[in-house]
């Protein structure tokens, strides 16, 4: 009895073995390791090529507007990468979504957590500021991404930009604020600013879609660094006026599509591997 | 070979009665240690957990060696409101923090306080403070540093000037405010009876110490929130402002209006304050000595104070850091015209170019309809943040 238990017992391992080592076989020869790499992307800030320096009045525009900056915070979304196979790999840490202060060293890096196959990609695009979806009102209660909320009765969600600044042409006697500030846009039914007559509103994000050659290995982080040229916002084929907006462009729609078409035109890819 | 077995037998039995006693002995030696522990049970007190209301920021500046707790809160609203903070026990010389935070006027001393004289509070020597006060209201949620300027702040490179405890322990030993003795104060609270049992639940010792005694009173103070005005009932759609109210819900909300809100927060900020320092341009030439400034060194904060929340601005008059506007209509009249150009006046006021926003009389009421449904009567009358009604030695 015991002789035939042990016999069953010996033919069970066997073929179990037997079973195992196939199956562990077959997959050895399927399965190909996918590779991924790690990328952090850095934001960084500058006019007519040099790093953007705040609270001196040192740059002029086109138009003969000395400027200084003071504060400079905004959003990018929906940060995408195109791969050379003709795939988009779309961030997903934060929802895709990244507030950087430029003041803020930490928030001007921003380390994905996503894992984005190895191999080539020739395109880094992104939304400037959030698209109707993502730009809920409430969705960031939490300082600082709170601070940039757009009032309700303006369309709601958030600033996509703060561009704080100070200006002054040659006529004037002392500095002036400017708030460029960008958002929804307002239609407003008569030659008003009252909020009782909007008619609709205007998204103004638009999407930023820049060329690199990023060779991502699976080893180490590879640095995707997004150049802001602060200048470009005001100069170019929309020359941009301080003194033509004295009450700012939040309710001036015509001011932020100016700003916004500029803006396109704001921003370069760096790889730094 | 029986003698070989026997002999086998005898040593396994031998080592196994060897083991038999160690393992014996030391069970009985484990059980005796924890037995004696059993008699010093472990401090545990009972966790609070703050209720946040709709909208409102879910991040909570509570230090992780500050949780808060339920006894820790009781304990603290007892000492918020004993005037044997000071250390001395003679009737001229009780302070303690409700002296000047009085929950009537949201926990400023109110502009008709009978001793502080148009509501400038002085400590116990009667030094007046550097600046008139904050409202003491949502403070788990202040991110930016405490007081007007900031000073204390998690960044301050300076150990002691950090957070709210730290803000309870420097009012204690101010001049300008309670001018405690960190010392008599310890031994005068630990004197009282049932002061150490109270601290022995929150902090698990009766031995009374500087740190608790600040821990228990933050820990009070932040519970102190506000968030039941009609501007909160109207988010929650419960209520409907009044034509005036919304007049003025449209004059806060707009940069072309009054644009309030980028500095006092609104429908996406309802603390009504970023926390944040401005120049608002009260003045063209600057001579305190405390203004942010004087905590940044950069120029753009000559001037520049935090921007105070405005719940319950009704109680917390007169306004400013220096307590100029003694009611709300100047504080309009000063946004709406008053405004003072200066090299580091923030970029916000961009209105500076026409004295500010040039509202007309009707404006100007309808933005204070709408100031006035910041007001959290509930907040006032909380049972639960007035003076306990007897004392833990009463």
């Amino acid at each position: 009895m015991r002789h035939n238990y042990l016999l069953y017992r010996f033919i069970f391992l066997v073929i179990t073995s037997a079973i195992i080592s196939s199956c562990t076989k077959h997959h050895s020869l399927e399965i190909t390791p996918i590779k991924y790499g790690d990328i952090i992307f850095t934001f960084s800030h500058k006019v007519n090529g040099e790093s953007l320096k705040f609270d001196t009045m040192l740059y002029r525009t086109s138009l003969g507007n000395n400027y200084k900056v003071t504060d400079l915070q905004y959003f990018v979304s929906r940060v995408s990468l195109h791969s050379g196979k003709g795939k988009w790999n779309d961030v997903k840490t934060d929802d895709g979504i990244h507030y950087t202060d430029a003041r803020d060293n930490y928030s001007c890096s921003w380390w994905v957590n996503d894992l984005f196959p190895a191999g080539t990609y020739d395109t880094v695009a992104f939304t400037f500021g959030l698209d109707e979806k993502q730009n809920t009102s409430g969705r960031f209660p939490d300082p600082p991404e709170r601070d940039m909320f757009w009032p309700d009765i303006l369309g709601g969600g958030y600033h996509y930009m703060k561009m704080n600044l100070k200006w002054k042409n040659n006529t004037m006697a002392q500095s002036l604020p400017f708030m460029f500030h960008l958002g929804i846009g307002q239609v407003y039914a008569a030659n008003t600013v009252n909020p009782d007559s909007i008619i609709g509103f205007v998204q103004n994000y638009f999407r930023v879609s820049l060329p690199c050659k990023l060779d991502l290995s699976a080893d180490g982080y590879h640095q995707i660094l997004i150049e802001m040229n602060v200048d470009r916002w005001f100069d170019g084929q929309n020359a941009f006026d301080f003194s033509a907006y004295p009450n700012g462009i939040m309710q001036n729609q015509e001011g932020m599509f100016k700003a916004c078409m500029n803006g396109r035109k704001a921003f370069s890819v760096t790889i730094a591997n | 070979m029986k003698r070989i077995w026997a002999l086998c037998v005898l040593i396994i039995y031998r080592f196994l009665n060897f083991y038999l006693l160690f393992a014996v002995f030391s069970l009985l030696f484990i059980a005796s240690c924890t037995k004696k522990t059993e008699t010093t049970p472990a401090f545990h007190a009972t966790p609070y957990t703050i209720q946040i209301p709709l909208h409102f920021p879910r991040e909570l500046n509570i230090p992780t060696d500050n949780p808060m707790t339920v006894e820790g809160i009781t304990l603290g609203r007892y000492l918020f409101y004993d005037g044997r903070l000071s250390g001395r026990p003679g009737p001229d010389s009780l302070m303690s923090c409700a002296t000047c935070h009085i929950q009537a006027h949201s926990f400023v001393c109110g502009i008709d306080h009978p001793v502080f004289t148009g509501g400038h509070p002085h400590g116990l020597t009667g030094i007046l403070t550097s600046h008139y006060m904050l409202p003491m209201i949502n403070l788990v949620w202040t991110n930016h540093g405490y007081l007007w300027n900031g000073m204390v702040a998690e960044d301050n490179p300076q150990a002691g000037y950090r957070n709210l405890e730290d803000v309870v322990g420097m009012a204690i030993i101010s001049s300008q405010e309670i001018h405690g003795d960190t010392n008599r104060t310890k031994i005068m609270i630990q004197q009282l009876k049932g002061y150490p049992g109270l601290f022995s639940k929150a902090f698990g010792s009766s031995v009374i110490t500087e740190k608790n005694i600040a821990r228990a009173i933050a820990q009070f103070i932040r519970t102190l929130i506000s968030a039941d005005s009609k501007f909160d009932r109207f988010m929650e759609g419960k209520v409907q402002l009044t034509g005036s109210e919304l007049n003025g819900y449209v004059l806060f909300m707009t940069e072309q209006g009054g644009d309030c809100f980028h500095c006092h927060g609104g429908d996406g900020n309802p603390l009504f304050t970023t926390n944040l320092f401005y120049n608002n341009g009260k003045d063209s030439v600057f001579t305190d000595p405390y203004d942010r400034f004087s905590i940044t060194g950069s120029v753009s904060d000559i001037g520049a104070y935090k921007a105070p929340t405005l719940r319950n601005l009704v109680f917390t008059a007169p306004y400013m850091h220096d307590g100029r506007f003694k009611t709300i209509d100047e504080v309009i009249n000063f946004y709406s015209s008053g405004l003072v150009w200066s090299p580091s006046i923030s970029p916000l006021m961009h209105h500076i170019a026409t004295g500010g926003v040039r509202l007309t009389p009707s404006q100007k009421a309808d933005l204070k309809a709408f100031l006035l449904t910041f007001t959290d009567s509930t907040f006032v009358t909380n049972p639960v943040f007035s003076m306990p009604i007897n004392m833990p030695d009463e």
